[in-house]
């Protein structure tokens, strides 16, 4: 970054905008880990003591468990298929020249433009009209197409991004496809593989409106959590699994964005 | 953890990108299976009896004998409502029993899903009410369809130091134009329209006529604009009731048992034109994959020790005459129940149940009167 | 997603040409389809399909619990005719379209300032921004319900604080919950592309402009403004986008007043239990987006062309 210092005059008022900015956006999240140390059954101001007790709570109940094993095998498999999908499809857009492939990347690109509620109603329908029986299966296809455009968003600029002579050399110097492909580009597009794979899981672990359409026995745990906003006996201990969950998808994310990077830093100001 | 050295081994150069990958592939593995494993214990198993049932219903509780005799509880899956259920069902989610109530009964028998309950399996069957038993739609020349279970009343929760009442209790209350905007419901037409009905004066066996439509739908309108929430989520309206956000609302007993118990002064009113009943049961799926244990599982949902927790906790009445036994009348009279459960069923409007085409016709026309049309 | 550009890349040099496999060693058209091929199966089945479906169900009917196949247009018709529809449809614009340009507007200063601002660690600062994201969204709905609420963080500050005597009561249940709380969820959205935008922006033009005697304000609608507008158009998309269909957010906190389109098929697929018609409202609010959009993309190709 050059050094011109009339764009580095630091702005205060922009300052002070963008703490308030955070506080606001942050303030909602610590709520949940506030209440789920509240010794109260309900979750109002102002608060009751400090226990631990909903976390105690939250290890015996194995029904909250069964759904966060749920939401992490669906989660797993859809962001490991996600993103060698979307790899795949990276690559071929990006080196290979398709007729058509325009409209192909749109066409991939759709569940982004369209609300998830369609999605959900229309592969219920589909479903249920090849009398297929709901299950985490079902769930898992649905998040499939969700996660999908997602991928290939984070994956196409890595693929585009890196210099295509490296491709090149690789095969003059005599190797064959898959191995230039493991040796020379799949390392070099590792941090979108990653930044994919991780952004997949997540969207996947939260995603809710597919679950609740397409969900059989098993619930996920977002479909979980919806059935227990009815009962308050039960509810603190949710928020407790919540807040675990927030702190280990901080760190996370932490390491994924860390790593990934997301193509948005110019190389100079990178580390390594 | 493994992965933060491994990010500074790679930053100083130490670890090359394809160790690094590996590393992250066994952490990926790692993550993978780890929810798998140690739950193995706790994991759905086919071989036990699968009850689809509205949240709160999921604990051991429920299910002594069968617990005692299996080692673990049976499967859960949850629901919201009914509608949902049926629907889910519909669409070809087969489970062993499901838990509707006996408005739905009509219509969960014309699904074709379920199968008549054998009750010569149920070692409980013989204390279980008659009043229960015998409801409307129940018994027929095929066989027991309903295994009765919870039962319970719909009736206004209201601050006894808020609401100021005029004369006696009823249920204009939930139409006082005084408290506009400090009034709250239930929000599914399985309940909220059926009290329509006995606000309007029309007699439960004219439900389904057009007549009877016209006139719920107008009190249902009139209300509309008194009302802040309706909410299929009773831990909002009792909360909204606790804070005085609420001054009365129209709530299952089991609200008001559990205000009381937090202290905070409401009363389940008996309205003059009588509350709203309700019986909930366990119907058997015809495709159930594990009858025998389902059986089972019925028993003992159906025993006194669940049927004791069901009223001690949860304010509900249970279907076993015999759970009653632990309680004074005291208690029973104080969670709005009664040893005799004809007493409050015959006191209050006891639902009937209608068929899928009045049920979809009426949600449609509550829908939209709750959307303002 | 905008700014995807496709290059197209000098075909590689044929490989060992043996056997079966020459034909795709050697096109490299084949292989290119080949590798997509998993994908857009995928995206055949669980979209297409599915999709096709869903509006051959808008032509049917409701039978008792089964359907009438026979093709007529009657949920379009009752779509049309029934002013519950199209005054469902209106207030989801309605809600999300000020929720767009609320978050637009709110998120574009804290774009710029990370853009601009920020000069070390702009990866945490990002960070910082999409993390809350990563949360469960029903519970970042629920936190809202807790802060708006009648003995919420809100109301229970500005009574102990004595501005107020009584709670506010139009903070939850109202449509301005649900706006603030959609707001809120898709801040994210909002910041990420337009930053992307505002940081590609190539700082020697500022430098040139500055040079030249422009003021900061100038620079900055001359320049800045225009040159982030893709990546504001992109924001505007994914948010407004899937906010029209939300049903949940509507659900939690917007009381009796704010039930969206979203609610209301969701509602056809539940208690109402007219499949067909959900589907037709599937159909008509897709149809509406893309319009919107078009018109939306085509203003503002309007608008660039003009400002060159």
């Amino acid at each position: 970054m050059s050094e011109l210092s009339y764009i580095k005059r630091p702005n205060r008022g922009l300052k002070i905008y963008a703490a308030a900015f955070l506080t606001v956006l942050y303030v909602p999240i610590l709520f949940i880990p506030l209440f789920s140390f509240n010794d109260s059954l309900y979750v109002k101001f102002p608060l009751s003591g400090f226990t631990f007790q909903w976390y105690i709570e939250l290890w015996e109940r194995s029904a909250v468990w069964d759904s966060l094993g749920n939401s992490m095998r669906v989660g797993v498999a859809v962001s490991i298929i996600s993103t060698i999908l979307g790899t795949l499809a990276a690559r071929a857009i990006t080196r290979s020249r398709l007729p058509g492939q325009n409209a192909i990347v749109a066409f991939v690109m759709l569940p982004l433009v369209i609300p998830g509620i369609i999605f959900g109603v229309s592969l219920l329908i589909l479903l249920s009209r090849l009398g297929v029986s709901l299950s985490l299966y079902t769930v898992t296809l649905g998040h499939l197409v969700v996660c999908l455009p997602f991928a290939v968003a984070t994956l196409l600029p890595r693929f585009e991004g890196f210099d295509k002579s490296m491709e090149e050399a690789s095969a003059d110097l005599g190797e064959n496809g898959w191995f230039t492909f493991w040796r020379v580009t799949f390392p070099l597009v590792l941090p979108g593989v990653i930044a994919s794979l991780l952004l997949t899981f997540t969207i996947s672990f939260d995603e809710f409106i597919m679950a609740f359409f397409l969900t059989g026995t098993d619930a996920t745990l977002p479909m979980f959590i919806w059935t227990q906003l009815r009962f308050p006996q039960n509810f603190p201990s949710v928020l407790a699994l919540a807040s675990i969950i927030l702190l280990v998808s901080f760190l996370l994310v932490f390491v994924a964005l860390w790593v990934g990077r997301l193509g948005l830093i110019e190389p100079e100001e990178s580390q390594s | 953890m493994d992965v933060v050295d491994n990010l500074n081994a790679v930053r100083n150069g130490e670890l090359s990108r394809r160790a690094f990958t590996r590393s992250l592939l066994a952490a990926g593995v790692g993550l993978m299976t780890a929810p798998l494993l140690p739950r193995r214990a706790m994991a759905s198993n086919p071989d036990e009896a699968t009850i689809f049932t509205w949240g709160g219903y999921d604990i051991a509780d429920f299910y002594p004998s069968y617990i005692e005799k299996n080692g673990v509880p049976p499967n859960f899956s949850i629901f919201g409502g009914t509608e949902e259920a049926l629907t889910k069902m519909r669409g070809g989610f087969v489970v062993d029993a499901a838990h509707p109530c006996n408005a739905g009964l009509k219509r969960w028998k014309q699904s074709g899903l379920f199968q008549p309950i054998d009750t010569s399996r149920l070692s409980n069957w013989g204390d279980v009410m008659p009043e229960l038993v015998n409801m409307a739609e129940n018994v027929d020349d095929q066989g027991t369809w309903m295994a009765p279970f919870d039962w319970g009343g719909t009736s206004i929760t209201y601050r006894t130091d808020l609401f100021e009442l005029e004369g006696e209790e009823s249920w204009d209350m939930l139409w006082d134009q005084r408290y506009a905007g400090r009034l709250g419901s239930l929000g599914s037409g399985g309940d909220a329209w059926w009290c329509g009905a006995i606000k309007a004066g029309v007699p439960f066996k004219d439900i389904a006529t057009d007549d009877a439509f016209e006139r719920i739908s107008a009190v249902m309108r009139e209300q509309r604009p008194l009302i802040r929430l309706y909410s299929d989520d009773t831990t909002t309206l009792e909360q909204a009731l606790a804070s005085g956000e609420m001054v009365a609302a129209m709530t299952w007993n089991s609200s008001a048992v559990a205000l009381q118990y937090d202290e905070v002064p409401v009363k389940f009113a008996k309205p003059k034109e009588g509350q709203l009943t309700w019986v909930c049961g366990i119907m058997l799926h015809k495709d159930a994959p594990n009858v025998d244990k389902a059986y089972e599982m019925i028993d003992a949902m159906l025993s006194p020790a669940a049927g004791q927790f069901m009223i001690g906790e949860y304010g509900y009445g249970h279907s076993n005459a015999r759970a009653f036994d632990e309680f004074d009348d005291e208690t029973l009279v104080g969670l709005g129940l009664s040893k005799n459960p004809a007493d409050i069923l015959g006191a209050g409007h006891f639902m009937i149940p209608q068929d899928q085409n009045w049920e979809s016709r009426m949600n449609e026309t509550f829908e939209m009167i709750k959307a303002g049309f | 997603m905008a700014d995807v550009q496709m290059s197209s890349a000098p075909s590689a040099r044929s490989q060992r040409p043996s056997g079966l496999r020459s034909m795709l060693y050697k096109s490299e058209t084949a292989r290119g389809y080949l590798l997509l091929s998993p994908a857009l199966l995928v995206m055949v089945v669980g979209m297409l399909i599915p999709f096709t479906i869903l509006i051959a169900m808008s032509f049917w009917t409701r039978d008792g619990f089964d359907f009438d196949t026979t093709m007529s247009m009657t949920n379009y018709q009752t779509a049309m005719d029934v002013p519950i529809y199209n005054a469902f449809l209106a207030r989801s614009f309605w809600i999300s379209g000020i929720t767009t340009v609320a978050t637009v507007l709110l998120c574009y200063p804290m774009a710029y300032y990370v853009a601009f601002h920020v000069h070390r660690n702009k990866m945490l600062w990002i960070i910082l921004m999409t993390l809350p994201f990563w949360t469960s969204y029903l519970l970042r709905v629920f936190s809202w319900k807790v802060i708006l609420g009648y003995e919420g963080v809100i109301n229970s500050g500005l009574l102990g604080l004595g501005l107020i005597d009584a709670p506010l009561e139009f903070l939850l249940y109202s449509q301005t919950a649900v706006i603030i709380t959609l707001a809120h969820a898709w801040a994210a959205f909002a910041i990420l592309p337009m930053y992307v935008s505002l940081e590609k922006i190539d700082r020697s033009l500022l430098e040139a402009a500055a040079d030249l005697g422009d003021g900061p304000a100038r620079r900055f609608f001359r320049i800045t403004l225009p040159l982030s507008i893709p990546g504001v158009i992109s924001a505007t998309f994914l948010i407004f986008i899937p906010t029209t269909g939300d049903y949940i957010t509507p659900a939690l906190v917007g009381g009796p007043n704010s039930p969206m389109i979203g609610n209301l098929i969701q509602l056809q697929f539940g208690a109402v239990n007219n499949w067909p018609m959900g589907a037709a409202l599937s159909v008509i609010l897709t149809l509406w987006i893309a319009a919107v959009g078009l018109v939306f993309l085509f203003v503002t190709r309007k608008s660039q062309e003009s400002v060159v």
